[in-house]
């Protein structure tokens, strides 16, 4: 099934359907109207649900918050990569509130964040999001985890790891 | 300054020509690819420029072959075969010259190969360098000039370099301005500076004298680091060569270490790395300013031939292939398949 949003171009092969989540056109069923914040794309997987937000920054190295020259930057950069880190929490949670409501949270959700970011920074924000989601039952009051798994993937890796959901950028596409 | 190398059937290497930046120099790319060995070869031509020793020896006690037999630092092959290495740098006056050693794979002695180029206008033009290898030696530094000048001792000799040049005297006349300010980010970043008492290097700070023996690895390179700079081996037109800098060292000061390294080349200083580390790299990103002469050197094993080959870039973002980032990308990988299993294959 094939899918475009924010400049990419995505064909889920297995996918039983896809939709984007914060639909504009009133006259798809999938259009919600609620001021949530939502991930990009949803695909529903025989057995899962594929979650996608993505994020092509023109400046990758705003989020890097490894040490820089001065304190003022390195408060900079990780105040950066906080904000990232939190816009991508919080649209999960958002998405799976409203998911939940549907009552369309019944399989594993899997949460992948497709980001422009160098793989050392990919790992360090999976990392971060891992905890913060949180990735399984992270309480043991919980009777099941929100998400399943998270990953932060750029699109090399996207397509090295998920050969059926090929991805690519729309072409004139920033 | 060292202007490019080029080897020809030299240990790893069939064919490679690297061309250098006269800032930082640095050299990342999987073991096996030979960083080590441009730094070492590079280095034995700067050292005989001062040593005036015979550049088939230095390459000869900087690779330390089995049995001293320089002909086995010729790439491997079923036949018989001549390598060959040839260094080219810039005079002051901006004249270029060469030093080439040509040698054949039965060659046993250093006294049996080439060497031609402009040999005797190098040696005339002497030049400061130091060599910094992965092992630290500052703790083993008493008596082991000694032991390696009157007995056969297994080790390469950019160890008893390094020890020579950390052992020499304070340089004449009061420190400039740079040196000084250099000096106290370093004693800033180790909390103290180096004595030394009959070959043997302390840190003082004001917890007291600790001998290197005691003190943290880490410590002890940002020790060496402060004594090269103090006794003047580290000066504008000096040349360093440092070996997987990150060996030892606490990421933490790394921020420091990277920040000293630039302001050297800022001073006029070459400046020649090796390493396999993510810090190092990010750090030289965003430190560096656009006026500072940075060239990232990425050595690979070409897919087809199998043979070793560099792509040099001045953009951090374009190392390519990045055989760090490579493995950040191969942790991104497994734990999809952990936690994703099959799902989109």
């Amino acid at each position: 099934m094939k899918i475009e949003a924010d400049g990419f171009y995505f064909d889920f092969t297995d996918a039983i359907e896809v939709f984007v989540f914060d639909e504009k056109d009133k006259k798809k069923p999938t259009y919600h109207g609620l001021p949530m914040k939502a991930v990009d794309i949803v695909a529903e997987l025989a057995d899962a649900y594929v979650y996608v937000e993505m994020k092509d920054f023109h400046d990758p190295d705003l989020y890097n918050q490894e040490p820089a020259e001065h304190d003022e930057d390195v408060k900079k950069k990780r105040d950066n990569f906080k904000w990232l880190k939190n816009y991508l929490k919080y649209k999960y949670r958002d998405s799976y509130l409203c998911r939940h409501a549907e009552q369309k949270v019944e399989k594993p959700i899997h949460y992948i964040c497709l980001l422009t970011l160098e793989n050392a920074q990919n790992v360090i924000m999976q990392k971060a999001l891992t905890r913060e989601l949180p990735v399984g039952r992270a309480s043991r009051r919980w009777k099941k985890e929100i998400v399943a798994s998270c990953q932060v993937v750029d699109v090399s890796k996207w397509n090295d790891n998920f050969p059926s959901w090929p991805v690519s950028r729309i072409q004139g596409a920033v | 300054m060292l202007e490019k190398i080029k080897f020809e059937k030299f240990t790893a290497f069939e064919k490679l020509e690297v061309k250098f930046s006269s800032g930082i120099n640095i050299f990342v790319g999987e073991n096996g690819t030979g960083k080590t060995h441009i730094l070492k070869a590079a280095y034995a031509a700067c050292d005989i420029a001062k040593s005036k020793g015979g550049f088939a020896e230095k390459i000869n006690n900087v690779f330390l072959p089995s049995g001293k037999q320089i002909g086995r630092l010729v790439k491997r092959s079923s036949v018989s075969s001549r390598g060959a290495i040839e260094v080219v740098r810039r005079l002051a006056d901006d004249k270029k010259i060469a030093l080439r050693l040509s040698l054949s794979n039965h060659t046993t002695k250093p006294e049996k190969a080439t060497v031609s180029g402009s040999t005797k206008v190098w040696l005339e033009n002497p030049m400061e360098a130091a060599y910094i290898p992965v092992k630290d030696m500052m703790a083993n530094a008493p008596g082991f000039r000694s032991l390696y000048e009157e007995r056969e001792i297994h080790f390469e000799e950019v160890y008893v370099d390094i020890i020579r040049k950390a052992s020499l005297p304070i340089l004449k006349g009061p420190t400039d301005k740079p040196r000084k300010q250099l000096l106290e980010n370093l004693q800033e970043a180790m909390d103290g500076k180096v004595t030394t008492k009959n070959e043997e290097f302390f840190l003082r700070s004001k917890h007291g004298e600790l001998e290197f023996t005691l003190l943290a690895e880490g410590f002890r390179k940002m020790g060496l680091l402060w004594i090269l700079i103090q006794n003047g081996t580290l000066l504008n037109g000096s040349v360093l060569f440092w070996d997987e800098p990150e060996t030892n060292l606490n990421p933490k000061l790394m921020r420091a270490v990277i920040g000293i390294l630039l302001e050297l080349q800022r001073v006029g200083v070459q400046i020649f790395l090796s390493t396999h580390d993510y810090i190092i790299l990010k750090e030289i990103d965003l430190q560096a300013t656009k006026d500072d002469k940075i060239l990232f050197h990425s050595l690979f094993r070409n897919q087809g031939t199998d043979e070793i080959e560099v792509a040099s870039t001045a953009n951090y973002l374009e190392i390519s292939p990045n055989a760090i980032d490579d493995t950040f990308g191969s942790i991104v990988d497994r734990e999809i398949e952990k936690s994703m299993g099959g799902l989109g294959k």
